[in-house]
């Protein structure tokens, strides 16, 4: 395509486009992701990038090529690749991060004050590159003495890919992953490798990786016990049947008073009503709609 | 929390309201003027109300010019903006620079401008939920929203030392405020904005969501539209749109009494998409900082 549609649109000076909008609104339906009105620039940008592979010169032939193409169905995916890429880093979420700190963690550890044993397990679900866990991992660690004092901590990683996977292992970071991290995390849990990061082994040591497909409906089922579920942008690019099926394992696999966490404007509205949309400050969390059966936990 | 008895004390200084800032002169009128049906109003009379306020007519103009309010292309006179946006947008524009006007700059240590930015949030959050739940009246939402803490105007002004007590128990324990002024003074900015609403002489159904958003009101006439504002303001305190800082709890919009009062006049409430709310949400948070920045610290 032509840059000069683009960049006029990419002003935004006039009314936000209404096939941009119908773009916008198909990937939310499709995906669960939705870009509010500031971010539809970032939307414009990457249907672009699209649009500049497929020669395509308006978003309404583009949208032709979402939804009416045969090959609707690969250029969904190619587009949500780009929704998605540069998406993970370490601390992507600050806000979130504060909510499970602030909110989560002592309702969970409330929760739980009346069994012995002390232990949490967390699951990070599309790991992709590590950096989420990792995260996870160090800020578990700063609470080791304070809010966690006497509490083990299971971290589990999984994902399908095993070069992310082997990525994450050898958990060597540039300056894109890591650029959220501020110098009191760098210092304390990275080492400096050539121009790069790598992750200390304190922080390392404390997840597990395995790889795992989250439509494997016998393995999901070992998953279990779990306090918290994080499953950030992966859901995206399953169908609605997969997407209910993998939601369903994660409720099953989630104590009464677990939490799932998903990505960042990630939503799971029409997908399952099992699960009750609640807010934190700053974030938003799915909870079981019965979370009446603390008596019951298995652990 | 179990509320101390109401302060003699306190309670004779709320009774001398002289002192708080009075609704600005033009907005009164206009008001009124705009309970009128639609067809009975005249673009040129709106103007010149509005325009007898020269600086209310410039904020008025740099408000219409915000993509919050839908417009997209310059507008540079007041009837201008009220042909391009209507006259109901230009009246919810109006109040909001009114009522953004109104509180001290700075109340005893307390900087007032994270109130205004969350009232202004929540009037379009009321607006917006009240058009996607089919809610009759979406002017009278963002009415409602932008009014309903007043009470907070009357806390800064009568009370500003144990406002400020209440308010950094609230901030230090992450507790929301009405609880706080509720232990430190023994009622909440509902019981003082009903005073000033009274003296406003707001219609009785913006009187009831100022003075009984935080309590029980199923019995009111006015209950859907105060469940309105009880949803949008908690939305907003719970996201960057908040009173200046975070509550440290956990909410469930489904269980909150407002959410039963709300259904039963709009009933695609219960298949209604809360997350994608949020998000949207999300978009206003900046645009609504530099507009009260830019309109309140003039």
């Amino acid at each position: 395509m032509t840059a000069a549609p683009v960049q006029s649109t990419l002003a935004l000076v006039g009314p936000p486009d209404s096939d941009l909008i119908r773009i916008r609104d198909l990937v939310y339906q499709v995906a669960g992701i939705f870009h509010p009105d500031t971010k539809l620039r970032l939307l414009l940008e990457r249907c672009g990038r699209r649009m500049k592979e497929l020669n395509t010169t308006s978003l309404r032939e583009y949208f032709e090529h979402l939804t009416v193409k045969p090959t609707r169905q690969v250029e969904l995916v190619a587009l949500l690749n780009e929704i998605t890429i540069g998406e993970t880093c370490f601390f992507r979420s600050q806000p979130q991060l504060d909510a499970l700190l602030q909110v989560v963690l002592p309702k969970i550890i409330e929760a739980k004050a009346k069994f012995p044993i002390r232990r949490l397990r967390i699951w990070s679900a599309g790991c992709s590159t590590g950096e989420e866990p990792y995260t996870l991992s160090m800020v578990i660690q700063e609470e080791a003495q304070r809010l966690l004092k006497d509490w083990s901590i299971e971290i589990l990683a999984t994902d399908l890919n095993e070069r992310s996977l082997a990525h994450a292992k050898n958990a060597v970071y540039g300056t894109y992953s890591t650029r959220h991290l501020s110098q009191y995390y760098k210092q304390k849990y990275f080492t400096p490798v050539a121009e790069q990061l790598q992750v200390q082994p304190s922080v390392r040591n404390a997840v597990t990786f395995s790889r795992l497909n989250l439509s494997d409906d016998a393995r999901m089922t070992f998953m279990k016990s779990m306090d918290l579920v994080f499953c950030c942008n992966v859901l995206i690019y399953f169908d609605l049947a997969s997407k209910r099926r993998v939601i369903q394992h994660f409720y099953n696999n989630l104590l009464p008073h677990g939490y799932l966490f998903l990505g960042h404007s990630e939503s799971l509205y029409s997908v399952n009503d099992d699960f009750n949309l609640v807010h934190l400050p700053g974030a938003t969390a799915y909870v079981k709609r019965d979370r009446s059966l603390g008596g019951k936990l298995n652990l | 929390m179990t509320a101390p008895p109401i302060k003699p004390s306190l309670l004779s200084r709320l009774e001398d309201l002289h002192q708080i800032p009075t609704i600005p002169a033009v907005l009164a009128p206009l008001l009124r003027y705009l309970e009128q049906p639609a067809e009975q109003l005249d673009v040129q009379k709106i103007t010149d109300m509005i325009a007898q306020d020269k600086s209310l007519a410039a904020q008025c103009l740099q408000m219409a010019n915000s993509p919050l309010f839908g417009r997209w292309q310059k507008v540079d006179s007041l009837r201008g903006a009220i042909v391009g946006l209507g006259m109901q947008r230009i009246s919810d524009i109006a109040m909001s620079c009114g009522v953004l006007n109104l509180a001290p700059k700075d109340a005893d240590g307390i900087d007032p401008v994270a109130f205004w930015e969350h009232s202004l949030g929540c009037a379009l959050v009321c607006r917006h939920f009240a058009r996607n739940i089919s809610y009759p009246d979406p002017g009278k939402a963002y009415l409602a929203g932008l009014l309903h803490d007043i009470g907070i105007i009357v806390n800064l002004c009568k009370l500003p030392a144990e406002f400020r007590a209440a308010f950094e128990i609230a901030r230090d324990q992450g507790i929301p405020l009405h609880e706080a002024e509720s232990s430190v003074l023994g009622f909440n900015h509902c019981h003082t904005g009903h005073f000033l609403a009274n003296k406003w002489e707001l219609s009785k159904d913006l009187c009831d969501v100022v003075s009984r958003h935080h309590s029980t009101y199923e019995d009111s006439e006015h209950a859907a539209l105060i469940a309105l504002v009880e949803i949008a303001d908690l939305l907003c305190r719970m996201s960057g749109l908040n009173h200046g800082f975070i509550e440290k709890r956990e909410v469930n919009l489904l269980d909150q009494p407002g959410f039963a009062a709300l259904t039963a006049q709009c009933p695609t409430l219960k298949d209604f998409d809360w997350a994608r709310l949020t998000f949207e949400l999300d978009s206003y948070m900046d645009e609504v900082h530099s507009l009260v920045h830019a309109i309140y610290r003039k």
